[in-house]
């Protein structure tokens, strides 16, 4: 009779780091589902009460393949609706760590930067909610080592604030929400409430 | 209730107070208070005309505030005694109610608390619970949204003898609703107000369901909830009937609760668990079940009464499995929720056998305690010897059975005494003793285990209740730990004295473990707490003699923690293992003048001597491997 070690198992890496820890006190009640805005505007198949249990299960490509386990805006609605108490953004967190340490690319779009004409002004690193932005030392073609901004894809979500406040637009999220398509929206959106009006 | 109060032989006092519970098993002093009621109960006769005449209103506790009631009452209709009162908070002394009494003169405003002090044999505490107040969390609108209301409101809104004789309208606009949500687990089973399960809840609510259904089978009802506990028999048939009645339940606790403000629907967001998806839907009304909490006065009743409280405020019973109607004190028995959550047949039986309990106290002639009670010498006492009481006997007893007199030495109440052994540790000169766990009997017990190759040991004190149990846990699930382990039992942590540990150290031993119940397990209420303050000031005794840390370990450990005394012996094994052999020897040797300038009384306490002299007999018979005649 042997039975595969649970000693090393997928929960047990996401407890070991700090704000996991509580994981294991979840009994799938569903409030956090229901307190999150994320699930209930943006993405339906974000479900932070089943990461919980892909973890506690061992389902680690699960978990990783999730929206859950990057689309989590840390705002905390979960962790002060939840009875037993347990920090849910931490344990999205520690998932979303180990998935980086094995490799695995967040399934968001990360902002690009356009290394050939950041100044290295340091305004996005400012303006960046997640802290992933750093400016750092790298060698440019054509440029030689220069400073220019660096985009952490573990932590970037994709939010375009940085791109909202370079002013060499040398930053940008690459995906269909360009600058061209978010006004084209807001222009249709505007006629829109004029015709209701 | 009716019944009772014909009962000859019982003698319901409502409107009671216990003050002070003195004495013991058998013989207990209750001091009561029978508050002022200012109204004779010899003479009224509850015709209620006085409640007719009183123009006071003011709301009534009893019908969950959803009804007035007048300033003399009575609180409702089946009240036994049936004796009306005046709430002097309320009372505006108009004395309209004497005027409508009128011949009776049942009425008089000059009463005042009286004080009784009654005989009895033996207590049942039936205090019962209370509610959790919903409106702390303001996610679920209660006190806010007038069509949220507790299981308590519903049971009266519900009731044919209720405010609204059972026609169930919705406070908003006293409509009938038709589309109702029942939410369970409110503060229960929740970290922030009631970690606990409150037990009666998810039957409550099938219950309520069932009934509003029968009622009205056009009435929808969907029941919230994160599990349903359906465990006794009968149960989760009731549970299965309620299905095929088409009431609605749904997995999922609700998170938010919102109020359409024109209409006053609610809306009720919850994530659907079966379909993984969130659930907006929308409710005439909702009923929150709310937790089962102690009584606000329970702290004031377990001192009054002097018996221990369980994590959760409830009172502790003697045992879980085996006594659970019984109190750490002889004579005094829970009956009902006071002991914690549980539901109407639990109570029934619990009552039962509480009042079975007391029965057999009221029908001896002597009452069998445990025989390991203190007994003083009391020319040994310090009010003998030095002419002063010190009292520290007194302060250690957790039952309050040491009582010094004047200058005359500490006296030990028998009946009240449970054997935990703390004033006998305790006591500076050594005039108290615990009969089958004498310094004597200790002393050669210690002696014998550390009769061969003392370094290589490590005494384990245990406490009979719990480290004793941990340690027999350990043995029967065959968890290996360190065979140099010799396991000493005492009845508390609390009986665990210095001169015993001064003592093993002094013969070579390796290391000692001073191990009891966790505080909130204790048997002897607060025993451990006693035997705690001793082992910290033990610790640091030695930590300043210079003792290798690790050589002094305290560690609590319940019976159902067979895997911490494994470990911990283990531990301490790890720690002699690590110390070369002529270092620890050496280390034993630098602390023995230590060891013995303190043991220097120990010898003079009657019996030890003789223990001394037969235990080296016993030793050396040991080491040369003899018998002794």
């Amino acid at each position: 009779m042997s039975h595969a070690s649970t000693v090393t198992s997928f929960a047990d890496e996401v407890k070991a780091i700090p704000g996991g820890e509580h994981l294991e006190l979840c009994y799938s009640c569903g409030t956090c589902v229901s307190k999150c805005m994320i699930q209930q505007k943006i993405e339906p198949e974000f479900n932070p009460r089943r990461l919980l249990r892909m973890v506690m299960e061992d389902m680690k490509e699960e978990a990783f393949n999730s929206p859950t386990t990057w689309l989590c805006s840390e705002c905390d609605l979960c962790y002060q609706a939840c009875p037993q108490q347990i920090h849910i953004s931490g344990v999205i967190n520690a998932v979303k760590a180990i998935a980086v340490d094995d490799g695995k690319a967040t399934i968001l779009h990360t902002a690009k930067v356009n290394q050939q004409t950041c100044v290295a002004c340091g305004l996005c690193a400012e303006a960046c909610p997640y802290e992933a932005i750093s400016i750092v030392q790298a060698k440019v073609p054509f440029r030689g080592m220069i400073q220019v901004a660096k985009v952490d894809p573990g932590r970037c979500m994709a939010c375009g604030l940085c791109s909202a406040v370079c002013r060499s637009t040398s930053i940008s999220i690459p995906d269909e929400n360009t600058d061209d398509a978010i006004i084209g929206n807001l222009w249709d959106w505007m006629l829109l409430q004029e015709v209701e009006d | 209730m009716v019944d009772a109060a014909r009962q000859p032989r019982i003698d319901v006092k409502a409107f009671t107070e216990v003050e002070k519970v003195e004495g013991f098993v058998g013989n207990f002093k209750v001091t009561l208070r029978e508050k002022a009621k200012y109204v004779l109960a010899d003479r009224c006769n509850g015709c209620g005309d006085c409640a007719k005449a009183c123009p006071i209103e003011v709301p009534n506790y009893f019908e969950m505030n959803l009804a007035p009631r007048k300033a003399i009452y009575i609180p409702m209709n089946q009240s036994v005694p049936l004796i009306y009162s005046i709430d002097m908070d309320a009372c505006i002394h108009c004395y309209k109610c004497v005027e409508a009494c009128g011949q009776l003169e049942a009425i008089d405003f000059s009463q005042k608390d009286k004080l009784v002090e009654e005989d009895i044999g033996a207590i049942v505490v039936a205090t019962g619970f209370s509610h959790f107040d919903p409106s702390v969390m303001a996610e679920y609108g209660y006190g806010r949204f007038p069509n949220v209301i507790t299981s308590m409101e519903m049971e009266r809104l519900s009731n044919s003898a209720g405010p609204t004789s059972g026609n169930l309208i919705r406070p908003s606009d006293h409509e009938n609703p038709q589309k109702l949500a029942f939410i369970n687990c409110v503060g229960s089973r929740d970290k922030r107000y009631v970690p606990s399960c409150s037990n009666v809840c998810c039957m409550y609510s099938i219950k309520d369901a069932i009934l509003l259904k029968q009622m009205n089978p056009d009435v929808d009802i969907t029941i919230y909830y994160i599990d349903i506990r359906t465990p006794s028999k009968g149960y989760e048939e009731f549970y299965d009937r309620a299905r095929e009645m088409g009431i609605h339940f749904q997995q999922g606790r609700p998170s938010l609760i919102t109020e359409d403000p024109d209409t006053h629907n609610l809306f009720v967001h919850a994530e659907d668990i079966a379909l993984g998806e969130v659930t907006e839907k929308e409710y005439d009304m909702v009923m929150l079940n709310q937790a089962v909490i102690p009584q606000p006065d329970q702290n004031h009743m377990s001192s009054v009464l002097n018996v221990a409280q369980s994590p959760g405020g409830w009172f502790m019973e003697y045992h879980p499995k085996l006594r659970p109607m019984d109190s750490p004190t002889d004579g005094i028995f829970f009956a009902g929720a006071c002991q914690g959550p549980k539901d109407i047949p639990s109570s029934v039986a619990q009552g039962s056998a509480a009042a079975s309990r007391a029965g057999r106290i009221l029908h001896s002639e002597e009452w069998e305690i445990e025989p390991t009670v203190a007994v003083v010498w009391p020319d040994r006492c310090s009010a003998t010897t030095k002419g002063k009481a010190c009292g520290l006997c007194v302060k250690a007893c957790p039952y309050g059975a040491v009582k010094i007199v004047g200058d005359k030495a500490a006296e030990i109440i028998t009946a009240k005494c449970h054997g935990c052994g703390g004033c006998v540790a305790e006591c500076p000169e050594n005039a108290i003793t615990q009969l089958h766990f004498t310094d004597a009997q200790l002393l050669s017990q210690i002696r014998a285990v550390l009769a061969d190759k003392p370094e290589e040991k490590i005494v384990a004190f245990r406490c009979h209740w719990c480290s004793y149990g941990g340690a027999d846990l350990a043995g029967t699930s065959h968890f290996e730990y360190t065979s140099n382990e010799r396991g000493l039992r005492v009845m508390c942590s609390a009986r665990m004295d210095t001169d015993f540990i001064y003592e093993a150290y002094r013969l070579g031993a390796g290391a000692v473990l001073y191990s009891g119940c966790h505080p909130q397990d204790c048997h002897y209420i607060t025993g451990q707490v006693i035997g705690a303050k001793r082992a910290a000031r033990l610790t640091k005794l030695f930590n300043r003699m210079g003792m290798t840390k690790g050589r002094f370990r305290v560690a609590w450990i319940s019976a159902a923690e067979g895997d911490k005394y494994a470990r911990v012996l283990n531990e301490m094994q790890a720690v002699l293992d690590d110390m070369p052999l002529e270092k620890l020897k050496a280390e034993i040797e630098e602390l023995k003048p230590q060891m013995e300038k303190r043991l220097k009384k120990f010898p003079n306490v009657p019996g030890v001597s003789e223990a001394m002299d037969f235990s080296d007999t016993l030793t050396k018979a040991i080491n040369e491997q003899k018998e002794i005649g």
